[in-house]
């Protein structure tokens, strides 16, 4: 139906698509936003959509996408295949970016690994048991846990001794043409920054920063580290303006979120039969401790005994050099709810969304067995018998990239989730079940559809725009691009009261202030540093619950003082590796007063806002010698109330 | 100090006659009328010592005799060494380590407790994990919003200052995440709007933004505004600059050191401080843990001394406060292969403060022969750490509540102040 609604034109260029579009799902008719319906002017229209669905406008954003028309900016913006050539050029430098998940691993190893290597190559001191190795692990940790990353195990370490045996690690570490893990993690921050300032595709940059805040991950779990790049980019990035379903599955198994919310070490419970109790069995009669005290990286993992060789002496190098810390080690068999408890209150249902703690418990036991590959895992795979790899396929264990099925450790009964029976016994495809009843859920409609109505409308959106939401998201079958789409063709979101409702994320500031210069961020670090101290420590919230998406989370006495002073900072140039050019944004006219400034520059970095306020307010001032009139006045507006709203 | 306030306020109208509308007017009007949130409270002071603590370190139960054994390279006893070197004996089979001399007055003046074998029900051995849940106050959840500590300044119960809930760390802790207001700051004397090297334009600015933000619409960001600039013009008036320590108070040049000696500042400037978070690094010492020396000797003597000078520096604040520490978990019994010690369960807590039943360990000991022992190998549980918060927050911030406190807890506060 809705596809006889286009022009007959486009229907005709486009007809080969939409026959097979149709089939599946109603195709989206014509775009229409309501904007001329509610009163507004097009400039303020399309400041609006800057502010929503971008990081803000650019200087002179405003009138292009007036030139080139609203729906069609925004049909562009969902389509995200605008060409990137600028910031493209800007992430070249980040060769992480490119790099497989186990390349990531090996260039920038986590810092137990290191330290284990070193010891082994004699640059450490030690008997070379492998107790002290996992002792050493822990320390290495702590040593190369300095500066910011020191929440966890406190200061850096002033030992004189122990910072000598740091150097010499580290001078090791470069010989071998490893990289310190910090550095993997200033190019993911370094990659967002750049994303969000430079990206002509911005929708899928606030889609990013969005659904990633669904499915939190937190550096300050330094277990995730290695994978938090991959992850936003494999499981999160490809996925926005898709299925919600194939997002969640991405997630489930990515190695990030199963250590972040602890499932790689859950298992059936001790005394419960398992998909593959004979090998249960064996490998605990054999001279190997048992799995459940074994680990692999970070001690995050079981071994995988039965793919490795039969004695000791077999053992990968990497697999010696990825020890158990010593807190993992004894871990007794059994389940562990937590991504059970997170994927139904946080990832789908919501808090309300009538499941109760046996349903936890019941998914927690589907999940069983969901774990990551060790390191070198794939390659003992490999080299083990043909026959052996086919017999353990036919137990139901699978792997793919890092995620790995075991079936030794899933609980092989019977399961109900919420009312619905699961038959014993179907291994990995229960995971995936529950996975498929959850995105259906109407509970996850709702839930979903709010969190998108908070994030693009307003802290308390309206029932309605939710359950109409909710509706687009249940007939498209989980379509995220569709759900956006009715965001903004929905008259809430260009109700009068929505304007200027959202208070920005310190993120959304000083990207928004950046891009409001039109500034060039060569050094991403001071801006992450000012964010940071405004409130929000990129990829560091550590509950899964991700940053909390209201003002009153964010606007708080010590954080608005940072904002105030990020605004003086930032336009007297004091931000380390920003550099713009006030006089030319002005077209080069050159304000006498501070009052001048403001009636100059408020409608510049403001466009499509209601200024007069402002710039009567900031009317009589003594003009003051210490600065140039104009970056007092920037200073001023960038740090005002008008500009932390969107 | 209102009296100032006012002043600096009505000064603000005439600089910026049109800014200033009547909302602001009614607003202080409002605020003069109400009782002063500012003046003096009780606090509660907590201090993180993250990494795990070795409780069994700190306060050893010297009586005994197995600990030696397991410890050969870290044990120290009450009799073994001479001068101190050794142990300090509190009776009773205790023992402080001999760096947490600084705290030995407290004690002797039965102010200050220790709670012995205390930690979380939740067996992880992850910082992560363990500092999350102590840090919500909800073991083995980690989906709760809302941080322990940020709970209570909700469930205060009364009109607070800008100034109630202040973390002096970088970022505001796990403890503090919540929807009640709480600062993170570092160094109290840059809570102002600054620019470095442009004082007077900066000044300038911040009479800009003040009347930009009492102008803006009267929701959020002009509420927040207000309390921010009230905290701003509270810190000025109270002359951080010219703050010297009480005769006596010799504060380390530690963060911990520096923070408590802020927070001594706040407390005795009355500006209505409620709750306090503070931080001690350093605590997992796997390697080189040392006897009288080492990594253990040196946080430990930082804590003492640092927690020491904080208690001369309150004077006759002291009825005010209470000062609590709190670790993610202790650490094995045995000492391991590098001289230092592993994660293990149970650690100790110390209370100080002018109510509490000092000179005393609290909680329970079951020995140390591996059956008593968590998994054989650390110090068991035998006190939840929401047993000791409640006790604490309840008894002297005045919290009644305490399944809101502790959402899903049902057990009992122990007995600790009077």
């Amino acid at each position: 139906m809705h596809a006889r609604a286009l022009t007959p034109l486009v229907a005709l260029a486009a007809v080969a698509v939409f026959v097979i579009t149709v089939a599946a799902a109603p195709a989206p008719s014509a775009l229409h936003m309501p904007w001329r319906e509610a009163g507004w002017s097009e400039r303020e229209a399309a400041a609006h959509l800057l502010d929503r669905f971008a990081f803000g406008a650019r200087p002179g954003e405003v009138e292009k996408v007036v030139a080139m028309g609203l729906d069609r900016w925004l049909e562009r913006q969902l389509a995200a295949d605008l060409p990137d050539h600028d910031l493209d050029r800007r992430l070249a430098r980040l060769d992480a970016l490119e790099m497989s998940a186990a390349e990531m691993a090996r260039q920038f190893p986590r810092p137990p690994r290191l330290l284990a290597e070193a010891r082994r190559a004699g640059v450490v001191e030690g008997r070379g048991e492998r107790a002290r190795d996992e002792e050493m692990s822990a320390a290495g940790e702590e040593m190369q846990d300095t500066g910011e990353a020191m929440q966890e195990t406190g200061e850096p370490v002033r030992d004189p001794a122990r910072a000598e045996t740091r150097r010499a690690v580290m001078r090791w570490a470069r010989e071998q043409g490893y990289r310190p893990e910090r550095e993997l993690l200033g190019q993911l921050m370094a990659q967002k920054l750049y994303r969000a300032v430079y990206a002509e595709n911005q929708l899928a940059e606030v889609l990013v920063d969005f659904w990633f805040n669904h499915f939190n991950v937190s550096l300050t779990d330094n277990r995730t580290r290695t994978y938090l790049l991959a992850y936003e980019r494999d499981a999160i990035r490809p996925h926005v303006l898709g299925k919600f379903r194939t997002m969640l599955g991405a997630t489930a198994q990515h190695p990030a979120m199963l250590v972040y919310l602890d499932n790689a070490q859950s298992s059936a419970a001790e005394g419960t039969v398992t998909l593959a109790p004979g090998m249960t069995e064996r490998r605990r009669g054999g001279r190997r401790r048992p799995p459940e005290v074994r680990g692999g990286a970070d001690g995050a993992v079981p071994e995988l005994p039965e793919m490795q060789g039969a004695t000791g002496a077999a053992r990968e190098p990497e697999a010696a050099a990825a020890p158990a810390s010593p807190e993992r080690r004894r871990r007794p068999r059994g389940l562990n709810e937590n991504y059970a408890r997170e994927l139904l209150e946080l990832h789908t249902l919501g808090v309300d969304g009538g499941y109760t703690q046996q349903d936890v418990v019941e998914v927690a036991r589907a999940f069983t067995g969901w774990t990551l590959m060790p390191p070198g895992g794939r390659r003992r795979a490999a080299q083990a018998a043909p026959a052996r790899a086919e017999r353990m396929a036919a137990m139901g264990y699978e792997s793919n990239g890092a995620f790995l099925f075991r079936a030794d450790l899933h609980d092989a009964g019977a399961k109900t989730v919420l009312g619905q029976r699961f038959q014993a016994g179907r291994g990995v495809e229960e995971g995936r079940q529950v996975l498929d009843l959850l995105a259906k859920h109407p509970a996850t409609a709702r839930h979903l559809a709010r969190k998108l109505a908070v994030r693009f409308v307003g802290d308390e959106p309206p029932a309605a725009l939710v359950e109409r939401l909710a509706a687009v998201y249940t007939q498209t079958n989980g379509d995220l691009r569709r759900v956006v789409r009715a965001v903004a063709e929905s008259p809430d979101f260009w109700a009068k009261e929505a304007r200027g409702a959202k208070i920005k994320s310190p993120f959304e500031l000083a990207v928004s202030a950046v891009r409001a210069l039109g500034a060039e961020v060569a050094d991403p670090r001071g801006l992450l540093q000012w964010t940071a101290q405004m409130g929000q420590r990129l990829y560091a919230y550590s509950a899964p619950t991700g940053f909390p998406d209201r003002a009153d989370a964010w606007v708080n006495t010590g954080s608005l003082l940072n904002r105030m002073n990020f605004g003086l900072q930032l336009a007297s140039g004091g931000v380390r590796g920003v550099r713009f050019d006030l006089a030319a944004l002005a077209g080069g006219r050159e304000p006498a007063t501070r009052e001048e400034a403001v009636a100059l520059y408020a409608p510049l970095l403001l466009p499509g806002r209601a200024l007069d306020g402002v710039i009567a307010t900031l009317k009589p001032t003594a003009d003051d010698p210490e600065l140039a009139a104009r970056v007092e006045a920037v200073g001023v507006i960038l740090g005002s109330p008008e500009f932390q709203r969107r | 100090m209102w009296t100032r306030r006012v002043f600096l306020k009505a000064g603000g109208i005439a600089l910026f006659g049109l800014g200033a509308g009547p909302r602001f007017l009614v607003r202080t009007a409002r605020a003069a009328a109400l009782p002063a949130p500012l003046g003096r409270r009780k606090v509660l002071v907590t201090i993180f010592q993250r990494g795990a603590m070795d409780g069994l370190a700190a306060v050893a139960p010297v009586a005994e005799p197995v600990l030696g054994r397991l410890r050969p390279r870290l044990a120290l006893s009450a009799a073994r060494a001479a001068g101190d070197e050794k142990a300090l004996d509190l009776g009773t089979g205790w023992a402080f380590h001999p760096a947490l001399a600084g705290l030995l007055p407290l004690w002797r003046e039965r102010r200050l407790a220790i709670v012995h074998a205390v930690g979380s029900p939740d067996p992880t051995r992850s910082h992560f994990d363990a500092q999350d849940y102590m840090e919500t106050g909800t073991p083995g959840r980690k989906g709760t919003p809302s941080g322990w500590l940020n709970r209570a300044v909700g469930l205060l119960g009364h009109d607070a200052s800008p100034l109630r809930a202040v973390s002096l760390t970088p970022a505001l802790p796990r403890a503090l995440y919540g929807t009640a207001p709480a600062i993170a700051v570092t160094d109290l004397s840059r809570f102002e709007v600054r620019l470095p090297g442009a004082e007077r334009a900066a000044a300038a600015a911040g009479a800009g933004f003040e009347a930009l933000y009492r102008g803006t619409a009267p929701e959020l960001l002009q509420e927040t505004a207000g309390e921010t600039f009230e905290a701003v013009e509270i810190l000025a008036a109270s002359e951080l600059a010219a703050y010297r320590p009480a005769a006596g108070a010799d504060y380390p040049q530690s963060p911990l050191g520096q923070a408590l000696r802020q927070i001594a500042f706040l407390v005795k400037a009355k500006v209505g401080l409620e709750v306090a978070f503070a931080e001690s690094g350093g605590w997992d010492t796997h390697v080189a843990q040392g006897a009288t020396r080492g990594t253990f000797a040196r946080r430990a003597a930082d804590l003492a001394q640092s927690i020491a000078a904080f208690w001369t520096d309150l004077g006759a604040y002291q009825d005010d406060v209470v000062l609590m520490t709190m670790t993610e978990f202790g650490r094995t019994v045995r000492e391991n292969g590098s001289g230092g010690t592993d994660h293990g369960h149970g650690s100790c807590m110390f209370v100080l403060g002018s109510q509490v039943a000092g000179g005393k360990v609290h909680g329970k000991l079951p020995g140390l022969s591996p059956d008593a022992l968590h998994e054989g190998r650390d110090l068991p549980v035998t006190t939840d750490f929401r047993a000791v918060f409640c006790e604490v927050a309840g008894k002297h911030l005045g919290i009644g509540d305490d399944g809101a406190l502790f959402p899903g807890w049902t057990g009992k506060r122990l007995p600790l102040l009077a």
